[in-house]
């Protein structure tokens, strides 16, 4: 236990049942909350000895087992526990597929915390903060993973990804450094497979990428797109035959984007240099980035177009020169061609001289023709002049025609109507400055009444699907109205069986305890003795029964042969019978209350009412067969009964109490 | 070089949205079918109708709002207003003209240096940002304008904001920290 740290004593008295150190010199308290930290070891059933107590990890926060049950744990610590969970496993999940190390994964785990903490996983899916948090691990440890890998993995947009990324790096304040194309070489290089010269191919086009960096082609672009771009070109420098499809499987990066990489990199002077000259020397001059030489030639092809126009319409004022040299050649001409025909007029004459007249000819004949062609120009020129001149009137009717039909038909009444809406619209106060408005440049812009019905029959083509679809919906709404009416039916039956529950007199009540009777009829004889009992009191109510209609007499009549009856036997037995035929007659009359309610029409009610009365009186006997057809008919009464007074139970109450008594 | 106040720098408005009201309901059907200038998608519930001059693109819905845009110029933009306004009266709506305001803005300017973009995302870290596997500019958010500025390598700039005096403040507010990341060289 060590010394006494007041007087230095070694006399030491250790209490483990209180937990306290006390020093046997002067009497300090050296300790009094001493922990006993020894494994303790308890003999299992079987012989053998195992710990006590269990281990707990330092991180399992959501594993951690509560004593005494659940009493004490909120709800809301169970479900961040859960969160975090599912967060932690579907983080190893992603970054085992990605083949990261644990100390990123403890990282993004931590990062996830964070955003769960700042509520940023609200509105976003999970999978999705995810794959952001796991990238930003990897920005700032530097792993070689690109974005393209999540999203492919994940099967989602990489700009959806990308803007949580973004989000969640702006709101966790983690400045994540920028992409380093050189990250990816070894990766790649690793995937195309060079064998021993990997490292030596690798070199070569990290070489390759800083020159490109130099030369300002890695500003504003995907690093895979150069890292392809270098590898190539490395891999050809190493006398490794890779094609262009093999760099973009590894790359991902589509062709074309490879292969103005490539152009982009010949641009350069480095592109010139042998390869013992590249590795040896740097050139130190950079160039522009390729978007910024595209600009330029641009404005060049601009710039040269321009020139050639001007040198166009030099070149047609030259032109329109000759022309009037040409012209100008051509009238000298025509008095030439009056002094050939003078002197031939002259030579008509003279006939002593016949070698000079030969000679003469010829150039005669020479000069003729060319007046001839002459002439054909001149009647040329005045024939395209009359086509030009009959072209011109009919363009200007054409154009006259088009404002006269707008103007004089429609346009007027436009205006008027325009004019009757601007005195409403300043009486409203409403207020609309005309200036800069062309009047005729928007009377453009509205059809007339042919034009409107054209217009409308192409646009009924176009959308018919849509207009069928409209119909569609208007008839479905129909639908539903009718079945809104069914739904205010059922209400109306709800009312009308609240009715017979609530006992509105005392009679009802009386009545509905004697249904209740009936029921333990059929078991205690003494009950039918009272209803015997009972017999005298039913005259009284046979007058106001009679009083009620004929249709009653039938069920009178009925009890006449009751009373005549000597034998108790008898009597119970038709008893039993009399019930058989109520307990039938119950149900029927359920049905017909369903078959009200399902509105279904009148004339199967009856059909139903006749098939239950023929399946009654299949087995029924001889001697039995009168009194059953009598009870048959008393249903037949209560159902016309309840159709006429509109379905009142009432009524079939007051004859099942008549058929008791 | 120090940056002067001589450098002029050419903004070019290439497109603005702008809004206004025509207090009353539009039978989106009747301008579909009585105006030339129209495309009418029932499915959506709107009508498209193109000027010619000024060339704007509007959006027209059933309870009077109407978005323009393609305007270069604010002036343009409301005079392109009015005149649907008028096409409109002229159809047999009561158009009362109110509530117009330009919505959003977007500019392009030149500058003339080339730009290092990982200097710039460095030197203003929260405000910019810069992802190339995203987008080839860095991004920069001025929040008291609210204006966003996209940066190319090349020099050119991207500028909205929700008016013309917002996008020239945001490019004022910009350069200097544009000039400290421009390439050396040139």
């Amino acid at each position: 236990m060590g010394r006494c740290k007041t007087c230095g004593g070694t006399d030491i008295d250790v209490d483990q049942a209180r937990g306290v150190a006390v020093c046997m010199g002067c009497g300090s308290v050296l300790e009094d909350n001493i922990i006993v930290s020894e494994v303790t070891f308890v003999e299992s059933g079987g012989g053998g000895s195992s710990a006590v107590g269990q281990f707990v990890a330092g991180d399992a926060s959501g594993n951690v087992p509560s004593l005494g049950g659940n009493f004490q744990t909120s709800v809301g610590r169970e479900s961040r526990a859960a969160t975090l969970q599912n967060a932690k496993r579907q983080i190893n999940h992603l970054g085992h597929q990605l083949q990261m190390n644990q100390h990123c994964l403890d990282t993004a785990f931590n990062f996830y915390k964070m955003a769960l903490s700042k509520h940023l996983t609200k509105g976003r899916k999970s999978t999705h903060v995810i794959a952001a948090c796991l990238y930003l691990v990897c920005r700032t440890e530097g792993t070689p993973h690109m974005l393209l890998d999540l999203s492919d993995l994940l099967q989602v947009n990489v700009y959806v990804l990308g803007k949580t990324f973004l989000v969640l790096a702006r709101e966790l304040c983690i400045n994540a450094p920028a992409i380093d194309p050189c990250l990816y070489i070894p990766r790649f290089a690793q995937l195309l497979e060079f064998g021993e010269k990997s490292h030596e191919v690798s070199m070569t086009a990290l070489r390759l990428l800083q020159r490109m960096k130099r030369d300002w082609m890695h500003t504003g672009r995907r690093p895979s797109g150069l890292c392809g771009a270098a590898l190539l070109v490395a891999a050809r420098m190493h006398e490794f035959r890779r094609t262009i499809k093999e760099v973009i499987s590894v790359v991902k990066v589509c062709e074309a984007t490879l292969r103005k990489r490539l152009y982009e990199f010949e641009d350069t002077p480095t592109s010139e240099l042998t390869i013992e000259e590249f590795m040896k020397t740097d050139l130190e001059q950079e160039c522009d980035p390729p978007s910024f030489t595209a600009g330029l030639r641009k404005q060049k092809l601009k710039q040269i177009e321009q020139e050639l126009a001007k040198k166009v319409d030099d070149i047609e004022g030259e032109i329109c020169g000759y022309q009037d040299e040409i012209e100008v050649e051509l009238e000298s001409c025509r008095p030439k061609a009056r002094g050939i025909y003078a002197s031939c007029s002259r030579e008509d004459d003279v006939v002593s001289l016949a070698s000079s007249s030969h000679l003469d000819g010829e150039d005669d004949e020479l000069r003729a023709a060319a007046s001839h062609l002459c002439g054909e120009n001149e009647e040329q020129e005045q024939d395209g002049e009359r086509v030009s001149l009959t072209k011109r009137p009919s363009l200007s009717l054409l154009l006259g025609a088009l404002p006269t039909s707008a103007s004089l038909g429609l346009s007027e009444s436009i205006t008027k109507m325009g004019e009757e809406k601007e005195n409403d619209v300043e009486a409203e106060g409403g207020e609309l400055d005309l200036s800069g408005i062309d009047e005729d440049e928007i009377d453009r812009y509205i059809l007339n009444d042919k034009e409107v019905k054209v217009k409308t029959e192409l646009w009924m083509i176009q959308n018919a699907d849509y207009l069928k679809e409209q119909k569609e919906k208007e008839e479905r709404i129909a639908k539903e109205k009718e079945e809104g009416t069914y739904k205010e039916r059922k209400p109306r039956k709800s009312t009308r069986r609240r009715e017979p529950i609530n006992a509105n007199t005392a009679d009802e009540a009386i009545e509905k305890m004697l249904e209740q009777k009936r029921i333990s009829t059929k078991i205690n004889y003494d009950v039918l003795k009272d209803l015997n009992k009972s017999s005298p009191k039913s005259p009284t109510r046979q007058p106001e029964e009679a009083s009620a209609g004929a249709k009653r007499t039938p069920a009178a009549r009925q009890r006449k042969p009751q009373l005549t009856s000597p034998d108790i036997g008898k009597t119970v037995s038709s008893f039993g019978k009399r019930l058989q035929p109520l307990v039938r007659a119950q149900p029927s009359k359920k049905l017909a209350l369903d078959q009200i309610g399902s509105s279904v029409p009148v004339a199967t009610p009856a059909v139903s009412a006749q098939t239950a009365v023929v399946v009654e009186s299949g087995p029924v006997a001889y001697e039995e067969h009168a009194d059953e057809e009598e009870e048959d008919e008393e249903d037949e009464h209560c159902v016309s009964a309840m159709q006429l007074m509109g379905g009142t139970s009432d009524y079939g109450y007051e004859l099942d109490d008549d058929d008791g008594f | 070089m120090e940056p002067s106040n001589d450098v002029a720098l050419d903004i070019i408005v290439t497109n603005v949205v702008s809004v206004f009201r025509t207090r009353c309901h539009l039978n989106l059907r009747t301008i579909g079918l009585e105006g030339t200038n129209v495309i009418y998608k029932p499915e959506v519930g709107k009508v498209l109708m193109k000027l010619r001059k000024p060339r704007i693109t509007a959006s027209i819905w059933s309870s009077g709002k109407i978005i323009c845009t393609g305007a270069t110029s604010e002036e343009e933009a409301k005079l392109g207003a009015r005149r649907l306004a008028r096409c409109l009266q002229k159809m047999g709506f009561k158009v009362r003209f109110s509530d117009f305001k330009v919505v959003n803005v977007l500019a392009v300017c030149s500058m003339p240096f080339q730009i290092r973009l990982i200097e710039f995302t460095k030197n203003n870290r929260p405000i910019a940002s810069y992802e190339p596997e995203l987008h080839p500019a860095a991004s920069y958010r001025i929040k008291n304008l609210r204006s966003t500025v996209q940066v190319f390598s090349t020099g050119n700039i991207t500028v909205t904001g929700p008016n013309v005096q917002s996008v020239a403040s945001a490019v004022e507010e910009i350069y200097p920290l544009l000039f400290e990341c421009r390439k050396t060289l040139s």
